[in-house]
């Protein structure tokens, strides 16, 4: 972490299962001139996961917004070399959101609650904008038909469905399958709680991608792509876009959380050794049994 | 600004509840509707109408209650609403309120993983290196 920062690329708590998506983003970041550092984890929590006590979300969404504030303070514009259309405006840094929850929350409930010293916006927002400058990085051709898995929500606040289905248009030998389905909430995990929801959800995406003839489902969000890529017991591929963009990129972005979600034996997909490395106990009690789960459909 | 997240909740809630004609244009647009159930076959104005009594410190009714615990925040109620309101603000308000968030009884399950953060923290010792989790934890 440097004492100087100008944009913090804030992935959020659960994509630390995706850890090639957030190298790669960041990544993406940096060669379209924005210097993001990431930062995620319980340690900068937007206080969802509290929800059953206002005292304590707002505790810890004051612990994060006061470090963002520290990192960013007296930061100048994160990419001073942008064309005016695409800089921000106002002083201080940016806090770059990958999760939906977080973004909403930092918007509904954590800025309104807590002054901070930043401007928040969506990662789909950073790159949209700068996709002249991402354009020459996608030279490899990703021939693949995609269908996008989108939702309702989030997309009135920030327009993530046209957006990343625009950035995918930049990599050649990609097509984009239209379809109107849209599944309900702002993501998956938000189904996941609502008993018949999720099942729903993926059943309608299996019949959209089989009346578009799409081979490859491709996630916007992180726990979209957790739930999604069972889906490919199937037939069909699931990626999220940040995979196809390294793709096509020629970066390396290998999706082990598919691997493992999929694999007849997780642990042994994973390996003893890495296990062991990551505390064998911890991942026996707290991964296993995600990775190992029945699929929803 | 809001001295607290309490504060806020109470007064936005305040706020909205009191705008709100309880029409039930939100709960007719809603597609989570099905899902809640006797939502579907409660009348949508009702329905509306006990959200905003969970807004005013009420219980609401049990349709209500079941419409507020399945919102999952598809943001389709607030262009649906003829006065103009942020209806999913005041879902996301309601939620927080009906799972006890300003220290009264939960009126709708609150299902908390106490492993969620241990759990984000295990996969993070898989998938990132140890400078990674280092300097982005």
């Amino acid at each position: 972490m440097t004492e100087s920062a100008t944009a913090i690329f804030w992935y959020g708590c659960n994509m630390t299962r995706h850890g090639e998506v957030i190298r790669a983003t960041t990544r993406f970041l940096e060669a379209v001139g924005v210097a993001a550092e990431p930062s995620g984890g319980p340690a900068h929590c937007c206080g969802s996961p509290k929800d059953a006590s206002a005292r304590i979300n707002e505790g810890m969404a004051r612990r994060t917004i006061t470090g963002f504030n520290a990192r960013l303070a007296g930061a100048a514009d994160p990419d001073p070399q942008a064309a005016p259309s695409d800089r921000r405006t106002g002083a201080g840094g940016q806090v770059i959101t990958w999760c939906p929850s977080c973004h909403m929350n930092m918007q509904d409930s954590m800025a309104p609650v807590t002054p901070t010293n930043f401007e928040t916006v969506h990662i789909t927002e950073v790159l949209h904008a700068r996709q002249e400058r991402l354009r020459p990085l996608l030279a490899r051709p990703v021939k693949r038909r995609v269908l996008l898995h989108q939702h309702l929500g989030f997309n009135g606040r920030v327009p993530v469905n046209s957006m990343v289905a625009e950035l995918l248009r930049l990599v050649p030998g990609l097509t984009l399958a239209e379809h109107p389905y849209r599944a309900p909430g702002h993501m998956c995990s938000s189904l996941a709680g609502v008993p018949g929801a999720l099942a729903d959800a993926q059943r309608a995406t299996l019949a959209a991608m089989a009346e578009t003839g799409a081979d490859t489902l491709c996630t916007i969000f992180h726990s979209c792509h957790r739930d999604a890529v069972a889906l490919e017991r199937h037939g069909i591929q699931v990626a999220n876009w940040i995979h196809l963009l390294a793709e096509s990129a020629g970066w390396p972005a290998e999706d082990e959380y598919k691997a493992w979600r999929n694999a007849a034996d997780a642990g042994a997909a994973i390996g003893a050794e890495r296990m062991g490395a990551a505390g064998a106990v911890a991942v026996e009690k707290l991964v296993l049994p995600e990775l190992a789960k029945p699929p929803v459909v | 600004m809001s001295a607290s997240l309490a504060e806020r909740i109470r007064t936005e809630s305040a706020r909205l509840a009191a705008l709100c004609v309880a029409c039930g244009e939100c709960v007719r647009a809603c597609p989570m509707t099905p899902y809640a159930p006797g939502a579907e076959a409660a009348a949508p104005n009702a329905v509306a109408a006990g959200m905003r009594d969970v807004l005013q410190d009420g219980e609401g009714t049990p349709e209500a209650r079941a419409w507020i615990a399945a919102c999952t925040r598809s943001g389709v109620c607030s262009p649906a609403c003829p006065e103009g309101l942020d209806a999913a603000f005041m879902l996301r308000l309601a939620q927080w309120r009906a799972k006890g968030a300003l220290g009264n009884a939960p009126l709708i399950p609150v299902k908390e993983d106490t492993q969620y953060s241990p759990k984000v923290k295990a996969f993070a010792r898989l998938t990132l290196t140890e400078e990674e989790q280092a300097k982005w934890l």
